[in-house]
């Protein structure tokens, strides 16, 4: 049962700050509501203000420039960024993620920055945003802020964002050149969270012989989207070959931090960051060496 | 080639599909009533605990509420679908004095609404006395384990014995001897629409029930055993069941609570379990601990086999009784095995009961069965085809002391089969092709009260118009039933499906039939519905006689709405005139015929067996285990086909549920706590998961049933476990005996595989 509360609905980002610092005790935000929702329901979360910013002007955006790169508004959704023809054209790793997020029903309401404020470590975006090095806006009542969005998840659930904060935009810079970014994520049932997931973004040389960048994000592997920084850096410098990828996928199950439960032990989960790590370096490395 | 009949065998709609998808279709959730009140049950939080007190003073007091009962203000009846083994009858439904799983009702509430009746039940105040629980059957079994009920020592709640054939020395001829242990998991129906009923008792003392059920009888009889009614002054209506696989023929607690509240009042109680309820609390597959032992000799011939099995009864009997006698039978099927032994236990355990669903215990004898075969198999270096071929039962087959197979295509079914399997030429590498044989009885010879023989019976009346009422038993639940009837009904009578008004899900009209279970609908009401409309149209013919003068009045048929000289069809009268004539003639009575049917004498378990084979082409990763079905091809011998739309629908929906029960579903607990409630974490199989899927037609008639027609509804749920696990078998090299088949597992195995060659 969901418990009696307080609907309120802002139409400006202004409108919604303030109602955020006005009940700044008890409220929710709700956007499309797909996690939130379930968690109402469950009576995990009872608030007695859920503010809804569904319908806040200016916030359902996707804008590309080749000076900024790509920004996302936060009640952008998953749908809206799937159909949309810039990603396709400069982003395609984001529309092989949202063609496996979910079905079409929760990718027509759900929302990129639900999904990200939700905090959830198996979420798709989190770990493909990191991996394209993207940074996410707040504000509040009396400031903006900037964050990397790998610093914007602090544990299973929670982020970085504060009481009385809303989620503005996602901001993507313009990949470096020689760069590809892949994203596959395992799971048994299509289209459902994964049980592990790996992003991989690979910058080559100008020659495209030798890995001058590289940044690998596991997903559902740690209590957060994480970066496997000690196989990024093992990847740095290097020319690809089988076994540097079976050591960067064996480094890359080290740092995973993993939890057991329902659906697969600790020790599995380990294994498929390992079978997906090289897997996605691969794949990055081979289309980073024939594109721009 | 003419056609041998104008109606059946020709794919047919389903005759309430419109009325489905317009949502005009009313099942008990839209049902709503004046004054009617909403209710919610208390459930156990605990596994194992005595109820020293329940405090409903402040819940009453609540604004809103309307009545809480508690065990207190039932009649205190152990209640069980087993009216003739008293013993077997344990369950109270409220519980008054212990709670035995978590989930287990132990007060209701009515209220104005949803929300306050839920209020309601947080104020309730239950004061538990918590004991120790036991889990896993073969930890309960143990001498000193927890006891869940006085009367069952280390509880054992039912043990089976079936045996025949010298045992002992089959085994010592055998050349070859293998031993396995299986586990077979849970699995949940989760039917479409969850349980629930809206009850409304008038102070005239006539009660009618609106529920979702298999079976209107059954509840009707049950509610009366507890209610202390007449069975007819019960009147239960199901008109349309939203999916039911085994989990709606046994009084459920949503009927039974919203009976008693709705008594109390004399006001309509409503209650709608949640999806929640449904899984913690709706009954599930019995999870099986199976030892099976085959010898065979160096040919292939099966010569002995001894199986005994442990299964996970919960804190009830349930129907948990009958999975435990046909998984023992079944585990023979479709073979002839010369000596078999079996020896079901069947534990209590403080999980949320065990019971009927789609298989009965079949599937779990079939994966452990099969898969056990195609190890033997290749151990002899046999083609699996090739050793099932050997063995397969036939028609005229008689298991020694427990039925007799009269239609059998299971050797059509292999051959077919292995045409197939060529035809899918050289497999790309990590990939297999696993076959599966089974069979399925068309429902049970046996029944659990009043007789102990399944009976079925139909009413005919032919309106003036040449309409035709047709009045069943049987419940429609989604599998096609109602078509089925509507189908064999014109056929035998001559007339378009569209000819036929169907009148069922309702006791107050309905001639009785015991419901929808062990795949009953289409022989024994099939048989009744043909009986009713063979002696309807002999009535019509009659009329016709004067006017055609044949030498006896069959050499007079009806086919395609005329009535005409089987001899010379062209001479003839169209259907309408005559009945129209006929009524007329009878001062406007309609003509009305009753047709029945009961299996008696027919063998301890069916009258009749379907058979099939089928076969899974699976892909395995071998870097994650994960296992992608690809294709499925199957060879179903249901004797007459009825309606070839409706056993496609069957054999999709059995691919979906059985794939899933191979590979994902499951139900993990943590003490008897059930750890995925829900359809996020439950995994149920999606369209994207389906293989693309084939029924191989086989042509077979069955003397016993409507038109030679067999089961086509649980059977084709038997065979996908075991046909999945030696499709991965024959990927992979690995043989996984503990369902679900998870990638996990078959990773596990396949790490073990490897490491054992290196050494
Ligand atoms: C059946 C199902 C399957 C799913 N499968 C997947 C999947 O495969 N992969 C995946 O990544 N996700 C999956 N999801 C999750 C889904 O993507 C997210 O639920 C969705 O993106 C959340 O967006 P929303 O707008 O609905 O958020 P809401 O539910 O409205 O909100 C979620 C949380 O974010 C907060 N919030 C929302 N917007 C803001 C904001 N602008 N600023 C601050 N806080 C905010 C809310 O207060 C709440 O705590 C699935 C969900 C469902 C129901």
């Amino acid at each position: 049962m969901i418990r009696d509360f307080n609907y309120l609905r802002a139409s400006t980002v202004k409108e919604a700050l303030d109602l955020l610092e006005q009940h700044k005790d008890d409220y929710k935000i709700i956007c499309g509501g797909q996690s939130l929702l379930i968690l109402m329901r469950q009576g995990l979360v009872a608030p007695e203000y859920l503010i809804d910013i569904k319908n806040i002007k200016g916030l359902n955006t996707i804008n590309f420039d080749r000076k900024n790169g790509l920004r996302i508004g936060a009640t952008t959704t998953h749908r809206a960024v799937e159909k949309s023809p810039l990603i396709k054209k400069h982003y395609s790793v984001l529309l092989d993620m949202e063609e496996n997020l979910a079905s079409i029903q929760t990718r027509n309401w759900g929302t990129v920055g639900g999904n990200l404020a939700h905090g959830d470590p198996a979420g798709d975006p989190g770990p493909v945003f990191i991996a394209l090095n993207a940074a996410v806006k707040m504000a509040n009542k009396e400031r903006e802020r900037t964050l990397p969005l790998e610093e914007f998840f602090i544990d299973y659930f929670e982020t970085a964002l504060e009481e009385g904060e809303l989620l503005l935009e996602v901001q993507m810079p313009i990949p470096p050149p020689k760069t590809a970014t892949v994203y596959e994520k395992f799971n048994i049932i299509k289209n459902e969270l994964g049980i592990v997931s790996v992003a991989a973004s690979i910058t080559l040389d100008e020659n495209g012989l030798s890995c001058k960048d590289a940044r690998v994000v596991l997903g559902a592997a740690a209590p957060t989207p994480k970066r496997a920084k000690k196989a990024e850096q093992m990847l740095v410098g290097q020319t690809l070959d089988e076994k540097l990828l079976d050591k960067v996928s064996e480094k890359a199950s080290q740092e995973a931090d993993p939890i057991a439960d329902i659906h697969a032990t600790e020790a599995y989960r380990r294994s498929m960051v390992k079978a997906l790590a090289g897997k996605m370096v691969k794949k990055a490395w081979e289309q980073a060496k024939t594109s721009a | 080639m003419k056609k041998k009949y104008t109606v059946i065998d020709t794919p047919v709609h389903n005759i309430d599909g419109i009325a489905k998808v317009t949502g005009r279709a009313k099942y008990t959730f839209d049902v709503t009533l004046p004054n009617m009140l909403h209710g919610k049950i208390l459930r156990s939080p605990h596994p194992h605990a005595k109820i020293l007190n329940i405090d409903t003073s402040k819940a009453e007091a609540l604004n809103g509420v309307k009545a809480v009962v508690t065990g207190k203000d039932t009649l205190g009846v152990k209640q069980g679908i087993w009216r003739r083994y008293k013993e077997l009858c344990d369950e109270e439904i409220l519980a008054r004095s212990k709670v035995r799983y978590i989930g287990e009702p132990v007060a209701a509430v009515a209220a104005v609404d949803e929300d306050t009746a839920e209020e309601a039940l947080d104020l309730i105040e239950v004061e538990y006395e918590l004991l120790q629980g036991v889990f896993e059957p073969l930890e309960a079994i143990k001498e000193g384990a927890p006891q869940l009920h006085e009367h069952a020592e280390r509880n054992i709640n039912v043990t089976r014995h079936i045996e025949w054939g010298d045992v002992e020395k089959g085994f010592k001829k055998a050349d070859y001897v293998r031993e396995d242990w299986f586990r077979c998991s849970s699995q949940a129906h989760v039917c479409m629409e969850t349980h629930g009923a809206v009850a409304s008792f008038i102070p005239e003392g006539k009660l009618t029930v609106w529920t979702s059920t298999q079976s209107h009888y059954y509840i009707q009889v049950l509610l009366a055993g507890v209610l202390d009614l007449k069975e007819n002054d019960i009147r239960v209506i199901s008109r349309y069941t939203g999916g039911g696989f085994g989990s709606k023929f046994e009084l459920d607690s949503a009927q039974f609570c919203s009976s008693l509240l709705s008594m109390k009042l004399c006001k309509p109680v409503k209650i709608i379990l949640t999806r929640e309820e449904e899984f913690m609390a709706t009954k599930r597959r019995t999870p099986m601990f199976y030892y099976v032992r085959a010898g065979v000799k160096k040919d292939g011939t099966f010569l002995a086999k001894e199986a005994r099995v442990f299964t996970e009864g919960g804190a009830y009997t349930a129907m948990g009784a009958t999975a435990l006698y046909l998984t023992g039978f079944f585990q023979t099927f479709p073979y002839v095995w010369p000596s078999y032994r079996y020896d079901g236990y069947r534990v209590y355990t403080n999980t949320a009961p065990t019971s009927a669903m789609r298989g009965f215990g079949a599937p779990q004898a079939t994966f452990t069965a099969e898969t056990q075969i195609d190890l033997i198999a290749d151990e002899l270096g046999i083609d699996p085809i090739e050793i099932r071929r050997k063995n397969g039962m036939y028609p005229g087959y008689e298991v020694p002391g427990q039925a007799y197979i009269q239609s059998c295509g299971l050797s059509q079914c292999l051959d077919k089969i292995e045409d197939w399997v060529k035809s899918r030429g050289k497999l790309p590498p990590n990939r297999g092709i696993g076959i599966a044989a089974y069979g399925f009885m068309s429902g049970g010879i046996f029944n659990w009260f009043d007789t102990p023989y399944a009976f079925s019976s139909a009413l005919v009346q032919v309106n003036i118009d040449g309409k035709v009422d047709l009045y069943i038993g049987s419940q429609d639940m989604g599998q096609g039933s109602n078509t089925t009837m509507a189908m064999i009904c014109a056929e035998e009578l001559g007339v378009h499906v569209e000819d036929i008004r169907l009148h069922m899900g309702d006791t107050d009209k309905c001639p009785v039939d015991l419901g929808a279970w062990g795949s009953r609908e289409t022989l024994m009401q099939g048989n009744a519905v043909k009986r009713a409309a063979a002696e309807a149209k002999r009535q019509i013919m009659e009329f016709a006689v004067a006017k055609m003068a044949p030498n006896i009045v069959y050499d007079l048929d009806i086919k395609d709405r005329w009535v005409h000289l089987i001899a010379r069809p062209e001479r003839g009268l169209s259907y309408y005139d005559v009945v129209k004539e006929a009524i007329r003639g009878k001062d406007g009575q309609p003509i009305i015929a009753r047709g029945h049917y009961t299996p008696h004498r027919k063998g301890m378990i069916s009258p009749a067996y379907s058979f099939g084979v089928q076969a899974v082409e699976a892909e395995v990763e071998p870097e994650t285990g994960k296992i992608t079905l690809k294709h499925c091809a199957t060879a179903h011998d249901c004797g007459q086909v009825i309606n070839p739309l409706g056993v496609k629908g069957q054999l999709e929906g059995a691919i979906a549920m059985a794939a899933g029960y191979g590979f994902t579903e499951d139900l993990p607990m943590d003490e008897g706590k059930i750890l995925n409630p829900n359809l996020v974490d439950y995994k149920l199989l999606r369209a994207t998961e389906m293989p693309e899927t084939e029924v191989v037609e086989v042509e077979t008639y069955e003397p016993e049933g409507p038109f030679g027609a067999k089961e086509a509804g649980e059977g084709l749920t038997n065979p996908t476990a075991g046909a999945l696990s030696n499709a991965v078998y024959h990927a992979t090299g690995v043989s996984i005996k503990d369902l679900p088949i998870t990638p996990e597992k078959v990773l596990e195995a396949l790490r073990e595989k490897n490491e054992k060659k290196e050494k």
